[in-house]
């Protein structure tokens, strides 16, 4: 059966010429990887499209199946690569909570530290490709410069810029080193005005609001339907962040807005990640203040052997709910690791979401939903 | 409203009766064990109902227990952070489980993943073929009987993939090694 006939979306014209099928992907620019749409089209006007995934398919449940748990925490952050810590924080949240370990304090504070600073480049990368996918060049450099003083900061803490490997079953791999804070605190002070340098730029620009106002609106049952969370689901006005609801780690303890959208359009969108970014820096800030003494982790062995049993861990990723599910028979490999990624939920909407616009609108809306093929393909 | 896992419990028991096989909390999740064919009034019971209200599938999760095999669904309402379970358990020879791709839109993707790693068939899939692995794909890779492609290769079983990556007139890989 073709896409064609399994959706059926506003019809473009009344004259219905001949349908045309057009591939965008897998090498395309503005998929954010490899992702293939068949895009069936009448002239401009999209009929119906039909993603294809599986390029970037590297077999991670499987893999999860043939190593230890120690050496499966190597590789889990290629998974999500532009938010890698939060990929090994639900893992290792997972076999925590297998083993039934408690997490030093201080590792807890480094954890939120590290992850939300993550967040924020994530969001870098959300946005700055989003404006490259309308046509935007200048915001993109904009965010890569900031983003690179971050990559600055977690290279200091984990060694890495972009796979971190930092996180352990039990705590985290090191301290902090000394100049850390010092750094982290300049950048929280001078970050803020650069968001509104961002918005100024961006969120009343003419050109970017006519693009976005209004498209590829997703409404909250919809969003609930189809699984869509993170700040894909609260643009639409989902009142749900995993940080708050479940309040793993030390999130309770933090003061911290959840944004929400209105309209569910590309602009709420947009704007949500741009607010995230600010309560990043809020609860960054804290977490720095309250950061206690104490060890950083536990020295565990490093052949684990979980009791057997089967748990389901989630995070809030910047893409959205991030879960781990992992099954032990008391071995020393995992029995079954299944990976729940937010981005497959959400390109499983873009069939929905696209018939009736145009070419350059697809790619707009598939822009402001973040997509990023890594975590979807495993 | 904030309802608490047993609270959870008790309530869904009386909602499900009979079609509940077993109901247990573990780890603050509740766990509803259901046969294959009441699958789809639990799935429709439990999303409609005002107080459980399940509406967000998180995700279908397919495990392959040797003996047996399962799928799991993993559901999620917005009114009490309360994540229930729905736990099937299918028969490894052949794995057949009704769909709920019409209950949850958000389930047709997962479901097609489950069929693409442990070919478990969603009766009434309105579109169940390969989702992240070749399209001619014949294996079922996260069974655990499956064997790795170069072994299947040395043993001089043909599969899909060899065919397809030779182009017409290229020599026949296989008789080299």
């Amino acid at each position: 059966m073709t896409a064609a006939e399994g959706t059926t979306g506003p019809s473009s014209s009344i004259l219905h010429l001949e349908e045309m099928v057009l591939n965008m992907g897998p090498q395309h620019p503005s998929t954010h990887g490899v992702l293939r749409l068949v895009l069936h089209l009448d002239g401009e006007m999209l009929i119906s499209v039909d993603p294809v995934l599986g390029y970037l398919h590297r077999g991670f449940e499987k893999l999860a199946e043939n190593r230890t748990y120690l050496q499966y925490l190597a590789m889990i952050s290629r998974l999500d690569y532009l938010s890698g810590i939060f990929m090994e924080w639900s893992y290792v949240r997972s076999v925590e909570a297998l083993m039934e370990i408690e997490v030093p304090k201080r590792a807890e504070y480094i954890r939120v530290i590290i992850g939300e600073l993550n967040r924020i480049i994530s969001h870098h990368v959300a946005i700055g490709d989003f404006m490259l996918n309308l046509g935007a060049v200048t915001p993109f450099f904009w965010v890569f410069r900031d983003r690179e003083d971050v990559m600055d900061l977690l290279e200091m803490v984990t060694g890495q810029r972009m796979m971190y490997n930092f996180m352990r079953v039990g705590g985290v791999r090191w301290d902090l080193p000394e100049d850390f804070e010092a750094g982290c605190r300049k950048f929280l002070k001078e970050f803020p005005g650069r968001i509104d340098e961002y918005e100024q730029l961006i969120t009343e620009n003419e050109i970017f609001l006519s693009r976005t106002w209004g498209m590829g609106i997703i409404k909250p049952y919809e969003a609930l339907d189809y699984g869509i969370s993170g700040p894909n689901a609260r643009a639409s006005g989902v009142d749900w962040d995993l940080r708050r609801e479940v309040g793993y780690s030390v999130y309770p303890e933090f003061d911290f807005d959840v944004p929400l959208g209105q309209h569910g359009d590309c602009f709420d969108r947009y704007k949500c990640r741009i607010e995230e970014m600010r309560q990043s820096v809020r609860i960054v800030e804290q977490a720095l203040d309250s950061l206690c003494g104490g060890p950083v982790n536990l020295k565990l062995p490093p052949m684990l052997r979980p009791p057997a049993g089967d748990l389901y861990r989630a995070v809030e990723s910047p893409r959205g709910e991030f879960g781990v599910y992992l099954v032990s028979k008391g071995g020393l490999r995992p029995w079954r690791l299944k990976l729940r990624d937010p981005t497959f939920s959400a390109i499983s909407m873009i069939p929905k979401l696209t018939p009736g616009y145009k070419i350059a609108d697809v790619v707009a809306i598939a822009g402001s939903l973040d997509l990023l093929m890594g975590g979807v393909d495993r | 409203m904030k309802l608490t896992a047993p609270e959870v419990l008790k309530y869904a028991g009386d909602l499900l009766g009979k079609l509940a096989r077993d109901l247990t909390i573990s780890d603050w999740h509740v766990v509803i064990e259901v046969a294959a064919e009441d699958l789809p009034e639990v799935a429709l019971r439990l999303r409609d109902d005002k107080r459980l209200s399940c509406k967000y599938l998180s995700t279908i999760i397919g495990v392959d227990y040797e003996e047996w095999m399962e799928t799991l669904y993993m559901l999620r309402s917005q009114d009490h952070s309360v994540p229930v379970r729905l736990r099937v358990k299918l028969d490894r020879e052949q794995p057949e489980v009704p769909s709920v791709a019409y209950i949850w839109s958000g389930a047709n993707w997962h479901e097609r993943e489950a069929y693409d790693f442990f070919g478990i068939q969603f009766q009434g899939h309105p579109d169940l073929r390969h989702i992240l692995t070749r399209e001619d794909m014949d294996s079922f890779p996260l069974r655990k009987d499956a064997r790795p492609h170069r072994k299947r290769r040395r043993s001089g079983q043909v599969t899909g993939m060899d065919e397809a990556v030779r182009l017409p007139g290229e020599p026949d890989r296989r008789e080299r090694s």
